[in-house]
């Protein structure tokens, strides 16, 4: 029992920082980004390349990925998004999917990746390792997924809250042209989230992969978790996006334990809709977000 | 609509497996089997477009994309449809003595893509493909000029379900099998990717895009990982550099101005006379009984009452906040009111949905001219003279000869009003091109076209130059000598004393005073509640 939930847990954190990512971004954009469980995939290779060629250790691997998940997200945001947001916001979701395309084939294209997933070396070492906690088997790496997850939580409370440009991204995505007339640069502001969204993704595709190993083909499938996710805890609440992402882990490591898997991812999408329908502001969101 | 379905393949899986399991299981015939899969599939559509209206923009996506994945995963999971191996061993539909495989089976495939085609442009040049435009453009004035903006969401999942169960169900004979990731979620991004590169928006688009796309996913085989990097980066551009897509863009070049002939007419068109004159006349047109309307702790009406006389022009004044667009508002079924009655011709509309109103021959015009931006003038009023009462769907999907005619007649009354507005010489302009005055009139206009009783028009004036306002004075009076029943939202006091009947003074969300121009002008409450009390 006690297994399943960290098991859940872990899966969760992954699913709470691809949905927190979507929130930073639709937040900012107005975008959904269909995108964003490719670049938790491509982040998890970037560590591996890091690992593999640069012979580096886990935490430095894990700041590659999320570098490079940075500037990728920049990039994204300059070639992709906002052209493509001059013809408006059904435009735009489709160039995500079209991006979604171009890092789903285009990953297994570049050389040491390929589409087959690969293990990662775990933190500080192993990836193997368990301990006992409680009269249960616990992997180590899940504590270390806990740990980081908490960590990034923080410095992003705290980047948020505490520092001008975090509070200038906050103003810009409440209002942007009232942002544009106190001076901010909504431009900038705008690249900066989702560059931060895009290596959120980067970072939670590396944490997890000694666990759930790196690369492949279930980046769409991460996506429509992170919307899950994101819909069951509030697609507008950031605190409801991570907390959505650990229900929904817990859920379906539970469902797998007892069902075939391909009935259990079902009943996990089936939550979104039934989400909709009955809590469309979800669990931590308020009524008023939903109509926009 | 401007919405965008990512859970198409749910439909298509629908259709294909619908062949499958009832040919393969139950031995019945395809051309049964088919026709039922499209009825399931539509009723689901159905289902999909009632969740579907209490959302909008990323939620929409997302509950789309939710019923394809539960499609998915129920193809996956439900043992009679074989599970991950799916349905094997379809036989090809005998026609008579002819078994369609092989040639025969790309003629039908083909038959089926036309034959889909031609009703798509017949629904889509009709009333019905106009309704879609309008509620794009502006969801709220289609509602006021009549259009029953749900029924018509409801209609485009219905259609389009049934559209793509029909795909499914060829595809099915054509290939004898069905599967699960045959019919998953990338298909419906498959889908996707043609109507954009085709040009979303155009039947020949998405039909060129099917095409296009099939042809590369063969040709291009071997070229495995190379060809989706491209597809991805081609979406990419064309979402950017051509929004048309292939032939939106082609079409743009070759034909500009084409759009523009169509408001010409082909017959001489005799200018006619007011309808609204001809008709017999509801001896009460708006009957307002103590409506009170709170937002919150906000009271925006309190108690309002008063009749309108029919074909008088009665004007609604009072300062900033006074809850006269409210008022407004809440006559056409826009937001609804807390207590209270309103009655339109007699007939108690409290509550009713704003189309509903409409119908019943209540026009408005907007404060802020909610003109259709991407129709053209003419288009405008075509869509408020349409009869929107009836979604008229299955006429407009054959093109019978009735439909056609509607479709006439609705033109030419549009001309007619055009005309009688002077604005002929705009017919052809975009609403997004018309310089702000015009705009106006354009707005009263579409008003006219639904032929009512009752126009409530919302500050005509603002804005207006001189010349505008004297000859926006001329058409109001107009309307009123041929029988029309006006209530008129203004701030121009020359204008309202010049042109009304009687005024309405409204301030904090009551009626403060009620009577001809000359004694509302001299009501001290009135000069107090525009000048302030000398205390």
């Amino acid at each position: 029992m006690l297994q399943l939930l960290v098991a859940g847990l872990t899966v969760g954190s992954e699913y709470g920082l691809i949905a927190l990512g979507i929130h930073i971004i639709l937040r900012a954009t107005r975008v959904v980004n269909f995108a964003q469980g490719e670049f938790t995939i491509v982040g998890g290779l970037v560590a591996l390349t890091c690992v593999d060629v640069l012979h580096l250790n886990m935490w430095f691997a894990l700041a590659g990925a999320t570098l490079a998940g940075f500037a990728l997200g920049l990039a994204f945001e300059i070639v992709v998004l906002r052209p493509a947001g001059r013809t408006g916001e059904a435009g735009v979701t489709i160039a995500t999917i079209g991006a979604v395309f171009v890092l789903l084939y285009g990953h297994a294209l570049v050389p040491g990746w390929g589409s087959n997933p690969q293990p990662l070396p775990g933190f500080g070492g192993p990836a193997t390792g368990s301990v006992e906690l409680a009269g249960a088997t616990v992997q180590v790496q899940s504590l270390w997924v806990f740990a980081l997850l908490i960590a990034a939580l923080a410095v992003l409370y705290l980047f948020f809250e505490r520092t001008y440009f975090g509070k200038a991204i906050r103003a810009a995505a409440e209002n942007p042209l009232g942002a544009r007339l106190i001076g901010i640069d909504v431009n900038s502001t705008r690249a900066v989230s989702v560059a931060l969204g895009i290596a959120l993704a980067a970072y939670g595709g590396t944490i997890i992969g000694p666990i759930t190993l790196v690369g492949g083909a279930a980046g769409f499938a991460l996506t429509i978790k992170g919307f899950v996710a994101a819909i069951v805890g509030g697609l507008e609440s950031p605190i409801g996006c991570v907390a959505g992402g650990l229900v929904v882990g817990v859920l379906q490591v539970f469902l797998q334990s007892r069902l075939p898997y391909d009935i259990a991812d079902p009943i996990v999408y089936s939550v979104l809709l039934v989400m909709l329908l009955v809590r469309p502001q979800g669990l931590f969101g308020r009524r008023d977000a939903v109509r926009d | 609509m401007n919405q965008i379905s990512v859970g198409q393949a749910g439909f298509f899986g629908i259709g294909a497996y619908s062949v499958g399991y009832l040919t393969v299981d139950r031995g019945w015939s395809f051309w049964v089997a088919a026709p039922v899969g499209i009825v399931l599939a539509t009723a689901i559509g159905i289902g999909l477009g009632l969740i579907a209206l209490r959302f909008r923009g990323h939620y929409l996506a997302m509950a789309t994309l939710a019923f394809g994945l539960i499609a998915a995963g129920v193809f996956h999971a439900a043992p009679f449809l074989g599970h991950a191996s799916g349905i094997t061993g379809i036989a090809y539909p005998q026609a008579g003595p002819l078994t369609i495989s092989g040639h025969a089976a790309y003629w039908f495939a083909w038959s089926v893509a036309f034959g889909a085609a031609v009703l798509s442009l017949n629904l889509l040049r009709g009333r019905t493909g106009r309704a879609f435009e309008a509620i794009r453009n502006d969801e709220l004035a289609a509602e006021a000029i009549g259009i029953p903006t749900r029924r018509y969401k409801i209609l485009a999942f219905a259609y389009s379900g049934a559209l793509a169960a029909a795909g499914g169900a060829t595809f099915a004979a054509f290939l004898g099998l069905v599967n699960p990731d045959a019919v998953g979620i990338a298909l419906s991004v498959d889908f996707l990717l043609m109507v954009v590169l085709g040009g979303g928006g155009l039947v020949s688009g998405a039909l060129f895009g099917a095409a296009l796309i099939g042809y590369l996913n063969v040709v291009g085989h071997q070229y495995d990982n190379w060809r989706e990097v491209g597809y991805g980066a081609v979406v990419v551009l064309c979402v950017t550099f051509a929004p048309g897509g292939v032939l939106g863009t082609l079409r743009r070049f070759a034909f500009a101005g084409a759009r523009s002939v169509r408001s010409a007419p082909r017959t001489v068109v005799t200018p006619r006379t007011a309808p609204a004159a001809v008709r017999v006349r509801p001896a009460e047109p708006l009957a307002v009984r103590g409506v009170t309307k709170r937002f919150g702790g906000l009271v925006a009406l309190d108690d309002v009452s008063f009749v309108l006389r029919p074909a008088t022009l009665t004007s609604l004044i009072g300062p900033n906040g006074a809850g006269k667009t409210t008022l407004f508002n809440a006559i056409c079924g826009i937001g609804g009111v807390t207590s209270g009655r309103i009655a339109v011709a007699g007939v108690d509309v409290t509550g009713w949905q704003a189309h509903r109103v409409a119908a019943l021959g209540v026009g408005r015009t907007f404060q802020n001219a909610r003109l259709f931006a991407e129709m053209t003038v003419f288009e405008n009023v075509v869509a408020a003279a349409t009869d929107n009462g009836r979604v008229t769907f299955a006429s407009d999907l054959l093109a019978t000869p009735g439909s056609r005619r509607a479709e006439r007649e609705a033109a030419e009354r549009a001309r007619a009003i055009i005309a009688r507005l002077r604005l002929e010489h705009l017919a052809d302009v975009f609403a997004k091109d018309l310089a702000f005055g015009d705009r106006r009139r354009v707005e009263v206009a579409r008003a006219l076209a639904s032929d009512p009783w009752l126009l409530l028009v919302d500050e005509p004036a603002a804005g207006l130059n001189q010349d505008e306002r004297e000859r926006l004075n001329d058409d109001l009076l107009a309307l009123r000598d041929a029988g029309t029943t006006l209530l008129l939202i203004e701030h121009d006091m020359k204008l309202v004393m010049a042109i009304s009947q009687r005024v309405i003074v409204m301030e904090f969300g009551r009626v403060i005073a009620d009577g001809d121009p000359a004694s509302v002008r001299n009501d001290p409450r009135v000069i107090a509640a525009y000048l302030g009390t000398a205390t």
